[in-house]
């Protein structure tokens, strides 16, 4: 009996450990005032990149730079960075650790290492804009640099820009076996149907839920309402009543006039895409001549890999929007962003990394040299493309890998590319999110 | 003459100098805190976090506040019109998922050990060996092979697989994807378990009681059900206890053969409904805690564990006739072919394809297709039609995660083994004591609980302002050997229940110390189960995904690499990743079985 109240006063006293000091936190620092990272990114922004260079040596010599983040090249940035930093100093040295968490991990371990003060992390590169804004930024968490020749670039100011930095946007365009019979020549004809389309789930890949909210925006939802319009009779009236029984769900969810043509594409999509665990195994089942008549979503590089076979070929597929007369979205974009934490170790060089890569071509290039990664900086994006030539890679042997570049894929009436957008995604996480989250999902009969 | 009082502080004194001149007080006082605290401290983190408010998430939403507690993620999970889908579809589908997968691995693994103990079949030593292959192979992987099988586009609306490419059978969706194949994949993967198991009872079964049945002209299945099957039973109720809790946990084989489970649904809703995973990852622990609670009613039914047996040396095999003892081994070979062969020829091909899973060269008979460059590329710059990567002989990430994962076996194994093996002995020297029987479940609880779970318990614990151990190897051995201690404790229990005391009364009568008891006594006699309680958690610590899932990253250790390649489709790398598994553990079993005479299946059909 002692025992047994021993171990009960035990297993108590370790619970109560446990929740001790559980209340909520109070940031001791008076709202409005800068902190010490604040101070040096505001002064970071006013520095050219060969300054920020001098000051990362100064700061980081002889140390180790934790980054962490959604892509793993990040790892093959940093030695080009700390050779560059060695063409300044020869003698410096840095080690360095690249960590790349799975599973949504990233916004956890982010978070438990901004209740350090000082953190594991000098910086980050992150995907998932709503997460972000919701997670990260909002709660003061990741903090924003604007490189100065990047702003420069972009026809910017540093201390009045409001967005978060992008290195890149990636693209994810549909795509379809084209060895059978099948036509896909209108956004709509994805979800036609009888179809089921390969895609990422998303609740696997936040981006692409993020995709499906960002469809409701009024620009795009004007998009899918003028493919629509595009459209034959017959299709026409399979997605008529469909549309029309989504008017008081657009109405409800404050969407604008085309809310309904929205919600009508991400309702047929959700309940008709065919989950796959990544956008490797979608590219693997699309090239093979078996897969007659599939179609997919995914990212438009993992093209660049395929190689020809008896069965696999790029000429199997068919990049929808690189079709003749083709209407409608042609896919999604989505950002990697990069931020400062707000306890970074080594803020300067933080923000010399950032605009190493953000800046120069040798920076980017660990993104670059593949087709459909686009350089927020256009100037660097024009280099790379001196460089690699994406919009002729394929030739006119392998047409569907002739990147046609980032202002087409954005452009109306071409690429119609759908980007994302943090605070749009982020408002209405709840609303339309929750809404997409009912939504039954596919399962082969 | 007066009679001195005695004095109560000098008995007292003595009464604790005596109880703790005993070791096995020592270890039980001992482990008794330190495994309260790694079983309940996870626990108590993730019962905290389904009342916390996260920012950004649905319980920052529906309270207005970015910070505090509330109890809105239990409404929200039991009450909301997504309870269907977030809880009880899931919740139902486990639940299938774990009855199905406990009933094939021990209708599969019980009859193989039966022919393998009890019969004249042919070709044993062979079979046994290569039976506990799908054990050794990360479970996913044959989730992976599955795919490449049976998946076609007629079905699946995928590109086609082997068979209806070769033979232009298309296999029916319940075939392919959901409870089915999940099921047969883990009652696969945990048929060596079973076999482990009952094979063991089979082994050393009275056959006494069998023969006294026949002479009394009892039909055979009645033998089978009235006298066999209740002298195995306790050996059922084991493999229930091991795979019920194994199959709930798992995550990577529903995931990839698109079934909805808890674990999958922990995983896809963490990221907008953080509290409400946290309570998913509770109800699976509650089954845990039920499990072990059954176990205990069963325990106290028949007052021991797995040793129910006799030592019979009269075992008599039965014979199924001269044809039949070469057809059911030939048998055998051919569902092992499928099972545990097969599945390493796809992992060997597989790195030298052109394309993932573009096996053309087997339809066209062009072997110029082949290719060496998944081995033998050693740069990552040029596009190799490698995706990025350097080939797998040049691909540090690989080897940096082989040598981490290594390491952590061989860490987990250690500790875990020699911890499970005190306890073991220090509960069977105290067996009637009530905190020696607290120490042996709170110690084989963690088992039970799934381990999708416990690795999320272990993250929020240790993922705080005071500790960050997120990404280390300390946090995965912590994790390794609160979940592997119950292989060790259990098999040392069950091994030194065995053991007469009078052997260590002996010893302590000759003054022998107790670390030389341990070593010259009691250990060598029975070192084979001991040694299988530093296998068996060394084993399956290398090929572990689940409970290391949410505590590393991807390229950290060897099933994290394996998962990433897996997803990304590049299965090369994958497939090279199981066949450097496979071969290590097999070196590993070798040279310990060398070097002790103990290897896993030792004492059933193995050597």
């Amino acid at each position: 009996m002692k025992k047994r109240l021993l171990a009960t006063v035990l297993v108590l006293a370790m619970a109560i450990g446990m929740l001790a000091g559980c209340g909520e936190k109070k940031d001791s620092k008076p709202k409005g005032e800068e902190s010490a990272i604040d101070k040096i990114i505001k002064e970071a922004q006013g520095m050219s990149m060969e300054q920020l260079a001098k000051k990362a040596i100064e700061e980081s010599n002889g140390k180790t730079f934790y980054g962490v983040g959604n892509s793993s090249r990040g790892k093959s940035a940093l030695p080009k960075f700390i050779e560059y930093l060695q063409s300044i100093d020869a003698n410096y040295k840095m080690e360095f650790e690249w960590q790349q968490p799975k599973n949504n991990k990233i916004f956890e371990q982010l978070t438990s290492d901004s209740l350090k003060s000082q953190g594991t992390f000098a910086m980050t590169l992150i995907q998932d804009g709503n997460q972000i804004q919701t997670k990260m930024v909002d709660t003061g968490i990741l903090k924003t640099f604007i490189p100065k020749e990047w702003a420069v670039a972009n026809a910017l100011t540093p201390d009045k820009y409001e967005g978060f930095l992008p290195l890149q946007t990636l693209n994810k365009v549909f795509m379809f076996n084209s060895t059978g019979t099948s036509q896909y020549n209108n956004c709509w004809d994805f979800v036609y149907e009888g179809n089921h389309p390969l895609f990422m789930g998303v609740d696997s890949e936040i981006v692409g839920k993020n995709f499906l909210m960002m469809l409701t925006q009024d620009k795009y939802a004007g998009w899918l309402k003028a493919a629509y319009d595009k459209l034959d009779a017959t299709k026409k009236a399979y997605f008529e009543p469909i549309i029309k029984s989504l008017q008081s769900d657009a109405q409800d969810l404050g969407l604008g006039a085309n809310g309904a043509y929205a919600l009508a594409w991400i309702k047929l999509w959700v309940n008709n895409y065919n989950e796959q665990t990544d956008d490797g195994p979608i590219c693997n089942i699309l090239v093979d001549t078996s897969a007659k008549d599939q179609s997919g979503l995914l990212v438009y590089s993992k093209l660049r890999s395929v190689k020809e076979s008896a069965n696999v070929s790029v000429n199997n597929i068919k990049v929808a929007a690189y079709q003749d007369g083709y209407a409608g979205i042609g896919g999604y974009g989505y950002c990697h962003y990069l931020f400062v934490t707000k306890n970074s170790p080594l803020p300067w060089t933080a923000c010399a990394f950032i605009a190493y890569m953000t800046c120069t071509e040798s920076g980017f290039e660990a993104w670059g040299k593949d087709m459909g990664g686009y350089s927020s900086n256009p100037a660097v994006a024009q280099e790379i493309e001196d460089t690699f030539h994406h919009s002729t890679a394929g030739g006119t042997e392998f047409p569907a890998k002739n990147d046609r570049g980032y202002k087409w894929w954005t452009d109306e009436g071409k690429g119609e590319l759908v980007l994302e957008d943090p605070k749009y995604c982020s408002e209405v996480s709840f609303t339309v999110g929750s809404w997409i989250d009912v939504l039954d999902h596919y399962k082969a009969e | 003459m007066t009679i001195a009082k005695p004095d109560k502080r000098a008995i007292f004194r003595n009464k604790v100098k005596t109880w703790f001149s005993r070791p096995q007080n020592i270890i039980l006082l001992l482990f008794g805190i330190v495994l309260t605290f790694s079983t309940v401290a996870p626990i108590v983190a993730i019962i905290k976090d389904t009342f916390q408010i996260h920012p950004g998430t649905i319980d920052q939403h529906l309270t207005g506040k970015v910070s505090g507690y509330s109890i809105v993620n239990y409404t929200d999970l039991f009450t909301s019109k997504l309870a269907q889908k977030n809880l009880w579809t899931p919740l139902v589908n486990t639940i299938f998922l774990s009855v199905l997968t406990c009933a094939i691995s021990i209708l599969f693994g019980g009859l193989f050990a039966f022919l393998v103990t009890r019969t004249d079949m042919k070709y044993k030593r062979y079979l046994s060996s290569i039976f506990i292959f799908p054990y050794i192979m990360p479970q996913w992987t044959l989730a992976v092979v599955w795919q490449h099988m049976f998946y076609s586009n007629k079905v699946t609306g995928t590109a086609d697989g082997l068979i209806a490419s070769i033979f232009n059978v298309h296999f029916p969706n319940w075939w392919c994807q959901g409870l089915f194949p999940s099921a047969m994949v883990l009652g696969l993967h945990y048929a060596p378990f079973a076999y482990i198991l009952i094979g063991g009872i089979f082994k050393n079964m009275d056959a006494n009681l069998e023969e006294a049945a026949t002479i009394l002209d009892t039909p055979k299945w009645k033998i089978m059900f009235k006298v066999t099957l209740p002298m195995i039973k306790p050996a059922i109720l084991s493999t229930i206890l091991l795979v019920f809790g194994s199959a709930m946990g798992s995550y990577p084989v529903p995931h990839y053969l698109n079934l909805t489970t808890l674990s999958t649904k922990y995983i896809s809703m963490n990221s907008k409904y953080t509290g409400e995973a946290s309570i998913i990852a509770i109800i699976m622990m509650i089954f845990g805690v039920l499990i072990l609670g059954l176990n205990q009613m069963s325990l106290k039914s028949r007052k021991n564990y797995t040793t129910v047996t006799g030592k019979s040396g009269q075992l008599t095999k039965l014979r199924i006739g001269k044809i039949g003892k070469y057809a059911v081994g030939i048998v055998f070979i051919v569902i092992t072919f499928f099972t545990s062969i097969w599945p390493i020829i796809l992992f060997a091909l597989e790195t030298f394809l052109p394309n993932p899973g573009d096996y053309s060269f087997l339809y066209t008979g062009n072997f110029a297709h082949l290719t060496t460059k998944w081995w033998l590329t050693n740069e990552n710059v040029t596009e190799n039609g490698m995706y990025g990567q350097s080939g797998i002989l040049y691909n540090d990430t690989i080897w940096h995660a082989f040598f981490g994962t290594l390491m952590l076996a061989v860490a987990c194994a250690l500790i875990a083994g020699t911890i499970g093996t005190l306890i073991g002995y220090a509960v069977s020297k105290n067996r009637r004591s009530k905190w020696a029987n607290y120490v042996n479940n709170v110690a084989f609880l963690p088992y039970l609980m799934p381990s999708i779970a416990v690795g999320a318990a272990f993250f929020i614990l240790f993922s705080n302002e005071h500790i960050n151990l997120f990404n280390t190897y300390t946090l995965l051995i912590i994790a390794g050997v609160v979940k592997y201690i119950p292989f060790a404790s259990r098999s040392s229990l069950n091994s030194m229940l065995q053991i007469s005391s009078e052997l260590e009364e002996a010893a302590v009568i000759q003054n022998t110390s107790w670390i030389k008891r341990m070593v010259r006594i009691i250990i060598p006699i029975q070192k084979s189960s001991i040694i299988s309680g530093y296998l068996l958690p060394f084993m399956t610590c290398l090929r572990e995904l689940s409970l290391f899932l949410l505590l590393c990253t991807q390229g950290f250790i060897l099933s994290t690499t394996l998962d990433y390649f897996d997803e990304m489709g590049l299965y090369a790398f994958s497939s090279a990743i199981n066949l450097i598994l496979i071969v290590t553990i097999l070196v590993f079993n070798t040279l310990v079985n060398k070097l002790t005479g103990a290897s896993l299946d030792s004492g059933i059909g193995g050597k």
